[in-house]
């Protein structure tokens, strides 16, 4: 059985609809990610909002970049995320007061940016014709390891270099413990 | 019980209101809705480090802000053809560059918590006094 193009009902594109549907997933989750008590919650709520974003991606035309956000951010860097969170929990639980003083001019800082980048995109033309592409995984393979290829050398030494760095930071310090021992 | 009031009242509004947005900026046809979403989240990370007090959950509002941006990079990339598949490209290094930055981010934390016993970033003014 087809289904057909627009919603029946409501005869809007299944597009819009799935669109604004992550959209509001993904921004009430972000929302959920910087206001929650209780951390492990933002954390989870974190991983909600990726997810949506990778929706997103499939949406905008450029499935790999999904694909690669769903290993990555849900993957790695969440549950990396969750293993910080559990090892720097302290024992009386979630904090009472979870914002700084600053929290209200933060606030409005935030709105004000919202308002001035809304005016901003409204008032440009980008100088696109419109319509949307689709990134073909064929050609982003080609250009990766064409004209990026240098970039791309780099940023495999820049995560060598970070990961050695992550393990020399949060290792524990054990020259004196040896030194006692031998 | 006002915050769960206030959240009850807010959620439905700002989701509705979103969704005119959308359909009136041309839904999921047009680069400008992409855009204002990829502000808004920055707009959220923004916040977020600007207000949080635990310095994971600063690191989780840079991971937001981060994403933001990649969410503009890969709306240019798909709507504006000139530039390609080099949208694409580059958000994959900015999320290989993010990988980095949040394992370097949460082996500091760690390390600071392991002196200071505390993961709350106003209590870390050993410089103050």
């Amino acid at each position: 059985m087809a289904i057909p193009s627009t919603i029946p009902i409501l005869g809007l594109p299944w597009d819009d609809v799935l669109f604004v549907i992550l959209a509001g997933t993904m921004l009430l989750a972000g929302l959920l990610v910087v206001t929650m008590r209780d951390i492990i919650r933002c954390g989870l709520a974190m991983m909600v909002c990726f997810g949506a974003l990778a929706g997103i991606y499939v949406m905008a035309g450029a499935p790999l970049v999904a694909g690669a956000q769903v290993l990555v951010y849900i993957g790695a860097i969440s549950v990396l995320v969750l293993f910080a969170i559990m090892l720097t929990q302290t024992k009386v639980g979630p904090t009472r007061l979870v914002f700084q003083t600053q929290a209200v001019p933060a606030a409005i800082a935030a709105v004000i940016l919202v308002i001035v980048l809304v005016l901003t995109i409204g008032a440009t033309q980008w100088g696109g014709n419109g319509e949307r592409g689709e990134t073909v995984t064929a050609d982003l393979a080609r250009v990766l390891f064409s004209d990026w290829v240098l970039p791309f050398e780099i940023v495999g030494v820049l995560l060598l270099a970070a990961v050695i760095g992550g393990v020399f930071l949060a290792k524990r310090d054990r020259t004196a413990a040896t030194d006692d021992v031998e | 019980m006002i915050r769960v009031i206030a959240g009850a009242i807010l959620a439905p509004v700002f989701i509705v209101g979103l969704g005119l947005i959308g359909l009136a900026a041309g839904g999921s046809r047009s680069l400008d809705a992409y855009l204002v979403l990829s502000g808004i989240l920055f707009a959220i990370g923004m916040f977020g480090f600007l207000a949080r007090r635990n310095a994971i959950s600063m690191l989780m509002s840079i991971e937001l802000m981060l994403n933001a941006v990649n969410l503009a990079i890969v709306a240019f990339g798909s709507f504006i053809p000139k530039l390609g598949a080099g949208g694409s490209v580059i958000a994959l290094l900015v999320m290989a560059v993010a990988a980095a930055e949040a394992t370097v981010g949460l082996s500091i934390v760690i390390a600071i918590y392991r002196n200071r016993k505390t993961p709350l970033v106003d209590e870390y003014d050993a410089m103050r006094q």
